[in-house]
């Protein structure tokens, strides 16, 4: 045979590194910008440390996420801002659609943040079970958000609408699995990189 | 066997090196079992073990040494799966072929396992295992 098997070898381990990078390259040319979105966000506009979170309100590392954010919040008020974008993952939990669908209505009522807080700390409550409204109204009860217009709200298509749109721009950058930030541009899945992200940030400024 | 087992490993190394290294990585983090460097350096290196075995399983190029090296594979699967389900870590699901196909833990070792006997199989009647392989093409010319 005129191909030695060593270059064959070789042709074919470089034929694989350019198919991948190609088709890496071909989805990244596709890849959609980040939109701002105002009644979702928290903290200064012209913080240092600009943090997008595409979020599934049933994943328990979120939860976990939020409260670490909630924390940095204190420790830093006026150097964080976030942002918060939605991605469920409808295929792995029962109840990631009607909780963004109810999170995306307590924000058209201007009480994002406080739906968000409280549905993130009783996760555990209403994960489990075989129906969450009963807990998210619940929550909607407490901070006093208008039922009526709540309920009207998330049976819309617009809701849903928005909902699908965030998370084909989500699938778009790349995202596969929740919690997944950019700071500052950069991505990072999951709290561990959260907290590596952020703690260097802080040192290296404080530095 | 040979070309479906290579089929598996392309599948799964495809899913992991066509999105951004983050989500692979966020995957190992949740085994718990490297340091902060080694599991960034396994996130960046591993999928692409595993694609060039799988293509070299595929079309039967260095057989012997493919199935080999798909044996230790499986053997590392099993480790970090077995000790995820021993330590009682939370994990939703293996991470195996991302968000691709979703398995729970107790499915993927008996995969694993599965697969990890008939690659040793495969290796035992190395023979029969290199048909249809480029191997073949190599020896008899």
């Amino acid at each position: 045979m005129a191909l030695s098997k060593g270059k064959l070898t070789v042709f074919i381990i470089i034929i694989c590194v350019i198919i991948v990078w190609a088709v890496y390259l071909f989805q990244m040319l596709f890849a959609k910008n980040i939109d701002p979105v105002l009644a979702r966000s928290k903290g200064s506009p012209k913080a240092g440390l600009q943090i997008v979170e595409f979020i599934d309100f049933q994943c328990p590392a979120c939860a976990g996420g939020s409260i670490l954010l909630r924390n940095y919040f204190k420790q830093y008020p006026d150097q964080i801002h976030l942002q918060i974008k939605y991605f469920p993952l409808v295929r792995m939990h029962t109840h990631a659609l009607k909780s963004t669908y109810y999170s995306e209505c307590a924000g058209r009522q201007g009480k994002f943040w406080e739906f968000h807080d409280l549905l993130m700390d009783r996760q555990q409550e209403w994960s489990p079970l075989l129906n969450g409204e009963g807990v998210f109204n619940d929550i909607a009860g407490r901070i006093k958000l208008n039922l009526d217009a709540l309920k009207a709200c998330v049976a819309s298509d617009d809701t849903r609408t928005v909902v699908f749109d965030e998370k084909a721009q989500g699938e778009s950058l790349g995202i596969k699995s929740t919690p997944t930030y950019f700071i500052n541009g950069k991505m990072l899945v999951g709290t561990k990189s959260l907290t590596e992200e952020i703690d260097a940030y802080f040192s290296k400024k404080s530095n | 066997m040979r070309i479906m087992i290579g089929v598996v490993f392309i599948v799964s190394a495809g899913e992991k090196l066509i999105s951004p290294y983050q989500n692979f990585l966020y995957v190992i983090q949740g085994y718990q079992m490297f340091p902060s460097w080694g599991e960034i350096a396994v996130a960046r290196i591993f999928p692409w073990i595993e694609l060039i075995t799988g293509v070299f399983l595929a079309l039967g190029l260095w057989v012997e040494a493919s199935l080999k090296t798909a044996a230790v594979i499986f053997c590392v699967f099993i480790t970090v799966v077995g000790q995820a389900i021993l330590r009682k870590l939370p994990l939703e699901h293996c991470g195996c072929f991302g968000q691709l196909i979703v398995l729970p833990l107790r499915t993927v070792i008996l995969l694993d396992s599965a697969l990890f006997l008939i690659t040793v199989l495969l290796i035992r009647k190395l023979a029969r295992s290199a048909c249809f392989s480029l191997d073949n093409c190599f020896a008899s010319s």
